[in-house]
């Protein structure tokens, strides 16, 4: 057992601690139907990787993150501008589009590299089980910062997430634009730990969860902390007892979750509608 | 009474306890070739456990619990070196909190150590691609340098274990000399083909190459890890055709349709090659039977007419 702790205790405290903002702005993405951003602005960060690659700087040189920095802007800015105004196009279409763009670009810059794609695979995809200490620190920084960002403007973020941007007054553009750049810095770092499995799961399911279960903004982020932790905790458990790859028992986790959240409700449901029986037929 | 049975519940205890630490030594290997001549030299007071899948690119291994828990309890861990294991060995010794296998210590030794490897860059320049810095690690692919791997296995072992030194360096005798009877056969398979060109999905095996007198620089990837691009393709087909090249080797981790594609517009033979043992059926474990299987696999593709 205290093996166990050992070994698991880093990846634990990393899947309580940093998903908080995830599940925050889940909710925000869940309202705004705009599911795969996350995906897409990774991948438009690891455009910007590829470009400095293609420069000859290291994975790990700040260049390197001054591109993807770079980058994760344009793809704030993409997805800013194609808010949708009249319902032409679902804006999904557009970030699906955004996403195997940047992935194809991608493969076409790293054909011109020497290196290839194994050093991008190397320095994008993390596993949260080799999670260290001080990454965990650095990330935890960020996100509180990222975190008092979306604390002290919240009226206008809510706003815009919540109302379709009606009271967020005039400057609709300049508030999504954070938005979206604040989020992408958020999945780009949370990537290079987590993965891109454990990071999407984090974003979406606890929000969904919470979305079934309750109404009110502050009871969903209760209920999504509270699924985003009680599966990590048994993925972590199921992850050392069965020895499974450790990202992706926490996946199938929180995916149980929503299966056992979905099931309760359904179950709440037909109690209800059986309970009083309806007198229509009776004599 | 309670004391007693304390007493004989602890005594249980220390016994199994002692039978389970002091038998064996503790290896760990990072792939299934160093697996299995710690296997073979170490024989019975040995018990070794191997990281890397034989079928796994040991680039990109995935880390599992049970990964940190077998480094945690580790005597021996031996790892290829030469950036290697890179990616994900060094937070797996973070987390194991293994003090035999600190740097430096002698519970933790690298093969590569002490071989002069091929293909290491003059200048460390990003702009030619030098995607490993001390040279190409796949030198397990010569079986000279097996014979140095299985010296330095013998010795590390040795250092861990003095107590059956001698016992290592008999197991080591009796295994080079295994080796030397199996490398003749393979050279003497192989020389009839000696400057044969032989294509590669992946310019995995340079040590081979050298070793055998092939000519191996026609890849099917125009960069390693980059799906080949269809002028490439066309290309590296022109090539095949013109001087009716006959293989195409092929590992498990590769992708088998773009070269199942080349070889049927060529008429060049698919060869199912395998760095770790146990990454071919019926090699499991046995770095000769895995070598026995690639020279006969080769050699009766280039034979063929």
């Amino acid at each position: 057992m205290n093996e166990a702790f050992q070994i698991m205790l880093w990846p634990l405290v990393a899947c309580l601690v940093l998903p908080g903002i995830l599940i925050y702005l889940g909710l925000h993405i869940i309202r705004r139907e705009i599911i795969f951003v996350d995906l897409a602005l990774a991948q438009v960060a690891a455009l910007g990787t590829c470009v400095s690659i293609l420069l000859h700087h290291e994975a790990h040189d700040w260049q390197t993150f001054a591109w993807s920095g770079v980058f994760t802007l344009v793809g704030a800015a993409i997805f800013t501008l194609t808010r949708p105004r009249e319902r032409r196009v679902p804006q999904e279409a557009l970030i699906g589009i955004v996403y195997v763009v940047a992935a194809a670009g991608a493969l076409l810059l790293l054909s011109r590299s020497p290196e290839g794609n194994e050093e991008l695979r190397k320095t994008l995809v993390g596993d949260v089980l080799l999670v260290r200490p001080a990454e965990i620190a650095i990330v935890a920084g960020i996100f509180a910062l990222v975190g008092l960002v979306h604390v002290v403007f919240r009226r206008p973020f809510l706003a815009l997430s919540f109302e379709h941007g009606r009271a967020a007054g005039r400057n609709v553009w300049g508030w999504d634009f954070l938005f979206y750049a604040l989020f992408g810095v958020v999945v780009t770092v949370i990537v290079h730990l987590f993965g891109v499995l454990l990071t999407f799961s984090f974003l979406i399911i606890p929000a969904v969860c919470a979305h079934l279960l309750v109404r009110r903004l502050a009871a969903q982020l209760a209920v999504s902390w509270a699924v985003a932790a009680l599966a990590s905790g048994a993925g972590m458990v199921a992850s050392f007892q069965l020895d499974l790859p450790t990202g992706a028992a926490v996946v199938c986790a929180l995916g149980l979750a929503l299966l056992l959240v979905g099931l309760g409700r359904g179950l709440r449901r037909r109690g209800r509608s059986v309970a009083p029986t309806p007198p229509a037929d009776g004599p | 009474m309670m004391n007693t049975i304390c007493k004989l519940v602890a005594g249980c205890l220390f016994l199994a306890g002692a039978a389970g630490t002091a038998a064996r030594v503790n290896v760990v290997a990072t792939t299934a070739d160093f697996g299995a001549i710690a296997g073979a030299v170490g024989g019975q007071f040995v018990s070794v456990t191997v990281l890397a899948k034989p079928a796994e690119d040991p680039h990109f291994v995935d880390a599992k619990p049970s990964y940190i828990l077998k480094l945690n309890r580790a005597d021996l861990l031996i790892e290829g070196g030469a950036e290697l294991e890179l990616g994900w060995l060094p937070p797996l010794l973070d987390g194991a909190r293994n003090p035999k296998l600190a740097a430096g210590q002698p519970g933790h030794m690298a093969v590569a150590e002490g071989l002069a490897l091929l293909e290491v860059p003059a200048d460390l320049d990003r702009s030619k691609g030098d995607l490993h810095a001390q040279g190409n690690p796949h030198f397990m692919t010569d079986p000279e340098n097996a014979r140095h791997a299985a010296r330095r296995i013998a010795a590390g072992l040795a250092a861990v274990d003095p107590a059956h030194q001698a016992a290592y360096a008999a197991n080591l005798a009796a295994w080079l000399k295994q080796l030397d009877a199996h490398a003749a056969v393979w050279r003497q398979r192989l020389a009839p083909f000696a400057g044969a060109r032989v294509v590669a999905y992946h310019d995995a095996w340079p040590y081979f190459a050298r070793r055998f007198g092939l000519k191996m620089d026609v890849f099917l990837e125009p960069k390693p890890g980059i799906p080949p691009s269809p002028a490439h393709l066309a290309e590296v087909i022109a090539t095949i055709k013109r001087e009716h090249l006959k293989a195409i080797i092929i590992e498990p981790y590769q992708n088998r349709r773009t070269a199942e594609t080349v070889a049927a517009a060529t008429g060049a033979r698919l060869v199912d090659f395998a760095q770790y043992p146990g990454g071919l059926k019926g090699t499991d474990g046995d770095y000769l039977a895995l070598f026995d299987r690639l020279v006969n696999n080769l050699a009766a593709a280039l034979a063929a007419p």
